[in-house]
């Protein structure tokens, strides 16, 4: 399951504030748009209320001057005037303005049937002397002059004697500064009265039909809808610098009780992933958020916890780790250390380099003081050998036993005579162990390999080892004295273990996947011979030769690579089950070194080799003769196999030496007697009938016994008489490669058994 | 008695039988006009002239026009002028009056020949306020043969303020003489702003008390003054100086100069009184 991108609280909170704040400026934004919208609608509803207002205005003076035309004409002091003139001018300019016939800002004047004015024009009349002449006699005109900037109106209107209009007496004129008039009317309260503007050039005349039309005006702003609008504005405007503030204090807020209080707590938990206990949260500053002070407060509890477990388990793997690194016998280290360490210091030399020494112990004839005397004897020699060695060492270096009898040391800051001198020295102490305290009669001695490289060759670092062990190898030759260093006591040209064919192919093998060739030989069920089992036996593809056991194992052996090729072999046959050709329910049987069986990575590969369990049944053969120091460790990790489906087999049975003790002391569930011990069989004589009591009481026992190297049928009835479960031999199958193995199956499925 | 008159006013308008306005110039581009509405021929005609500035249209006019035309009296309603064509309107105080007491008195006497001009050869004259004045003036100058009868309401004088009359002559006369024609204004009756050109201020102004009770007194045809004791409009002492001319007269208790409200009632019954007792034509 994947799981989604994970981002950093102070990131959400960034994005969240930056939706909410984006979310207002848009809803902001949206608003101001509306109420622009709103203002521009009132402004459009305003101008229209302005002109409609003033289209009312000027119908309304329109009406008004022409009410008092009207009035004028049928007024009798104005047909007085007409007729009786003398005092024309007081009428004019006193009478009309007291009967309240003319408004203020206008003036009349009176024109005879001829045209002319009564009495004489003035300048504040600003009336003409004739009546204009597009004046109609009958009728009221009306019309707009531009006269120096003022719009002025007139309005003529003829005088009839009387109602009836019987004879005209002559013709009225008022004019009036328009604009003045009209602005002056106390209705406009939509239009701007600055912006009324006519379009009227000087000179110019306009009939008054046309003056709405060519009247320009604005709307006045409506302060209270601009007020309106600036509140809005400042309202908005603070509503959105209030919630940036808000915004802003919120992430600071949130920054310092959230962010940081779960920033540091964050750290904290990484620290105590990766095992730093250094931070102290009971000195860490309380939490303001009560939710995280609990967390917090957990956190250091089980962090104290923690620390407790870690030191606990660190001291227990410190405890693991010096036990699994140590020889259990001897008490000094042991190969895995060995392996470890030297790993290493082959790394960290290059750093620093130096001469180092690399000396190899072997005692001399231990397997025939161990068959003398016994192993509990031989193991005190041993534990002897290791505390005198480890006493002739220097403080700073390692003693470590490689297995059996063998021990190494690695010499640092070392000259060839300084190692040379540390190996006399182990020499002498070894000669002043009292050995015949353990009924030790022999003189037990120990042949010490030298191998030195300078600080300047460390290019050949990797060779020491080997080079120790050939030392060690010249130093038991008869006529040294047990102490051989390499180059100088060796012959390079004398490698006879070094650089064979079946050395080579072994450390290819070992690096090369592939090379290691698994042949199957099958293991027949009594009676019947079913095939129950293939015994998986390991040969080397070498440059198209192949290489046999015998003459590869001595160079494993030799090299002490038991645990690393029986991995190979395991590699190997995990490939060939895997692949699936061997029929189903046919089992494997592999072999193993007991040193093998004792080591965890081969036990883990083993483990996780049973999942072939159910489709073929697993069965680990460990030769009898490499259980001599590991007993123990093997009975662990074979109960331990067993409970993984694994069937134990003890493999070569008859050629050890103690072959009952480890029947007792290991979880055995087949004894394959060895082909010495089959061919003994087929004798007549006492040696068969002790080897036959043997497998009667075996098998009395509830062993399952197999009859390995059956090459005759007289071989083949005996073991069948005798009860035995299982039989293996050239009689039956040679050993042949998976890919013939199968070829052979599939042919005998069509065409029958092929021989053998 | 009030009942018939009332409903003789009800009966007015519908039943008016003959009415028409009639137009007179009686200047030079001076036409007036007169509402002339025929009755009885047997009857007296009635010429009936309004007050100070008015037109017949006037209320008490027009009413007690029509009530005498519905009791059958041939009524002529003019409107004086005052110089002013086709006047309709009652002119202002303030305006400027282009007329005399002369013209005035011409043109009762374009009416009157108007009259006789239609067959009426008996003629009663009734003013009302300063029309009573006017009638009198007329009756004072040269009266016309056919005119039997004055009916002087709510007869008024001549007063002026707040020069003294003789002063205000003097002045009047001293700019007519010099020939001042500049517009005078002054306090004239009803009109606390009369403006006029001195010789026609000058012509109303000489009608003082004394003038006009010596008119009363030398009428020379039969007459009756109607006044209202209630006329606040009158003159201190004016009912008093008439009685104690012993001008013949009717007082009617309440009415105000107007004579209006239930006293209509009063000024047309006394009216018609005064009317009936017009010998008949022979």
């Amino acid at each position: 399951m994947k799981w989604p991108v994970s981002i950093p609280i102070k990131q959400a909170a960034l994005i969240l504030i930056s939706g909410v704040l984006v979310l207002v400026s848009l809803i902001g934004g949206f608003a101001l748009h509306e109420m622009r919208n709103v203002s521009r609608n009132l402004m459009q509803s305003n101008q229209t209320a302005a002109r409609t207002e003033m289209v009312a205005a000027v119908e309304r003076l329109s009406n008004q001057i022409k009410n008092q035309a009207g009035t004028l004409a049928h007024w009798d002091e104005t047909r007085q005037q007409l007729v009786a003139p003398e005092y024309y001018t007081y009428w004019r300019d006193q009478r009309v303005y007291e009967g309240g016939m003319l408004s203020r800002f206008a003036r009349v004047a009176l024109y005879d049937q001829t045209g002319t004015m009564l009495g004489s024009s003035t300048a504040k009349d600003g009336l003409p002397a004739k009546l204009p002449a597009h004046v109609p006699p009958h009728l009221p005109s009306s019309w707009l002059s531009n006269e120096a900037g003022i719009i002025t109106l007139y309005y003529g209107f003829p005088i009839y004697s009387d109602e009836r209009r019987l004879a005209l007496l002559g013709h009225g004129l008022i004019r009036l500064n328009y604009m003045a008039e009209l602005l002056n009317q106390n209705s406009l309260r939509f239009t701007d009265t600055t912006s009324v503007k006519l379009d009227l050039k000087p000179g110019d005349i306009l009939p008054a039909s046309d003056l709405l039309s060519n009247l320009r005006l604005s709307a006045r702003p409506d302060p209270e809808q601009l007020r309106f609008q600036a509140i809005l504005s400042r309202a908005l405007l603070a509503l959105l610098v209030l919630l940036a503030a808000t915004a802003l204090l919120a992430f600071v807020a949130h920054n310092r009780l959230l962010v940081r209080p779960l920033r540091q707590l964050s750290q904290d938990i990484d620290a105590m992933k990766q095992g730093r206990f250094d931070s102290d949260l009971a000195q860490a500053e309380p939490m303001r958020v009560s939710e995280l002070e609990n967390i917090r407060r957990s956190l250091f509890d089980y962090q104290v916890q923690l620390r407790e477990l870690h030191g606990s388990m660190e001291h227990q793997n410190r405890e693991f780790r010096s036990q699994a690194r140590q020889d259990v016998l001897t008490g000094c280290y042991n190969r895995r250390a060995y392996e470890e360490d030297w790993t290493r210091f082959r790394e960290e030399i290059k750093a620093v380099p130096q001469g180092v020494a690399f000396l190899l112990f072997d005692c001399d004839r231990f397997k025939s003081i161990n068959d003398t005397y016994g192993h509990a004897k031989g193991d005190r020699v041993l534990t002897l050998i290791a505390d005198a060695l480890v006493m002739a060492l220097r403080a700073n270096d390692r003693l470590y036993r490689l297995g059996g009898d063998e021990f190494a040391a690695i010499l640092l800051r070392t000259t060839p005579a300084q190692a040379r001198q540390i190996a006399q020295r182990c020499q002498s102490l070894l000669e002043a162990k009292k050995f015949s305290d353990l009924g030790i009669n022999e003189p037990i001695s120990i042949s010490i390999g030298i191998a030195f490289c300078a600080a300047d060759q460390l290019e050949h670092i990797d060779e020491l080892p080997k080079q120790a062990d050939i030392a060690m190898y010249t130093a038991k030759q008869p006529g040294r004295n047990r102490v051989a260093l390499y180059g100088d006591d060796v012959e390079r040209a004398s490698q006879t273990l070094v650089a064979s064919r079946e050395t080579s192919a072994v450390f290819q093998a070992l690096a090369t996947p592939g090379m290691i060739e698994m042949h199957y030989q099958s293991i027949h069920s009594l009676p019947g011979l079913e095939v129950k089992y293939y015994e998986a036996l390991a040969r080397i593809r070498h440059h198209n030769d192949l290489i046999m056991p015998d003459a590869f194992l001595p160079v494993v052996s030799s090299r002490r690579l038991e645990t690393g090729f029986d991995l190979a072999v395991l590699q190997q046959v995990d490939l060939d089950l895997s692949s699936k050709q061997l029929p189903p329910g046919v089992g494997v049987s592999i072999n193993l070194t007991a040193q093998s069986v004792s080591q965890p990575e081969i036990v883990s590969y083993l483990l996780e080799l049973s999942r072939h369990n159910t489709r073929h049944p697993l069965m680990i053969e460990i030769a009898e003769t490499s259980l001599i120091t590991q007993v123990a460790e093997a009975r662990t990790y074979l109960d331990l196999l067993r409970t993984a489906q694994y069937r134990i087999a003890m493999d070569d049975f008859g050629t050890g030496h103690s072959p009952l003790r480890y029947l007792a002391d290991l979880p055995v569930d087949v004894v394959k007697f060895d082909i010495s011990l089959v061919r003994k069989l087929e004798e007549n004589n006492r040696a068969a009938q002790v080897v036959m009591d043997f497998a009667r009481m075996m098998t009395s026992a509830g062993y399952s016994l197999t009859a390995e190297g059956v090459e005759t049928e007289a071989a083949l009835r005996k073991v069948e008489s005798m009860g035995f479960a299982h039989v293996q031999g050239f009689l039956l199958n040679r050993p042949l490669p998976l890919a013939q193995l199968v070829a052979n199956l599939d042919a005998r499925k069509t065409d029958g058994p092929l021989p053998a | 008695m009030r009942i018939k008159l009332f409903c003789l006013l009800i009966l007015l308008f519908p039943a008016a039988i003959q009415a028409g306005v009639i137009d007179l110039e009686m200047r030079p581009g001076i036409r007036t006009s007169a509402e002339y509405l025929v009755g009885d021929r047997s009857k007296p005609a009635v010429l009936l002239l309004h007050g100070f500035l008015q037109t017949r249209e006037f209320h008490t006019v027009a009413t007690l026009g029509n009530s005498l035309h519905g009791a059958g009296y041939t009524v002529l309603m003019p409107t004086l002028s005052l110089n002013i064509p086709n006047r309709t309107q009652s002119l202002a105080c303030e305006a400027i009056h282009r007329h005399s007491m002369d013209e005035d008195i011409a043109e009762i006497t374009r009416w009157v020949s108007w009259l006789k001009s239609r067959g009426h050869q008996r003629i009663v004259l009734v003013g009302h306020s300063f029309g009573s004045l006017q009638l009198l003036a007329y009756l004072n100058a040269q009266p016309d043969a056919a005119v039997e009868a004055y009916i002087g309401t709510s007869l008024i004088e001549t007063r002026i303020a707040p020069m003294s009359r003789p002063a205000l002559i003097a002045q009047l006369n001293d700019r007519v003489q010099r020939k001042q024609h500049d517009l005078v204004t002054q306090t004239v009756s009803l009109c606390r702003k009369y403006t006029a050109p001195p010789e026609d201020l000058l012509s109303y102004v000489v009608w003082d008390q004394a003038r006009t009770l010596n008119a009363v007194k030398d009428s020379p045809v039969r007459m009756l003054l109607i006044m209202g004791d209630a006329d606040k409009m009158l003159g201190r002492n004016w009912i008093k100086a008439l009685q104690h001319i012993q001008a013949p007269m009717v007082i009617v208790q309440g009415a105000n100069h107007f004579m209006d409200a239930e006293h209509e009632f009063d000024l047309l019954e006394h009216t018609l009184d005064f009317l009936q007792k017009v010998p008949a034509s022979p």
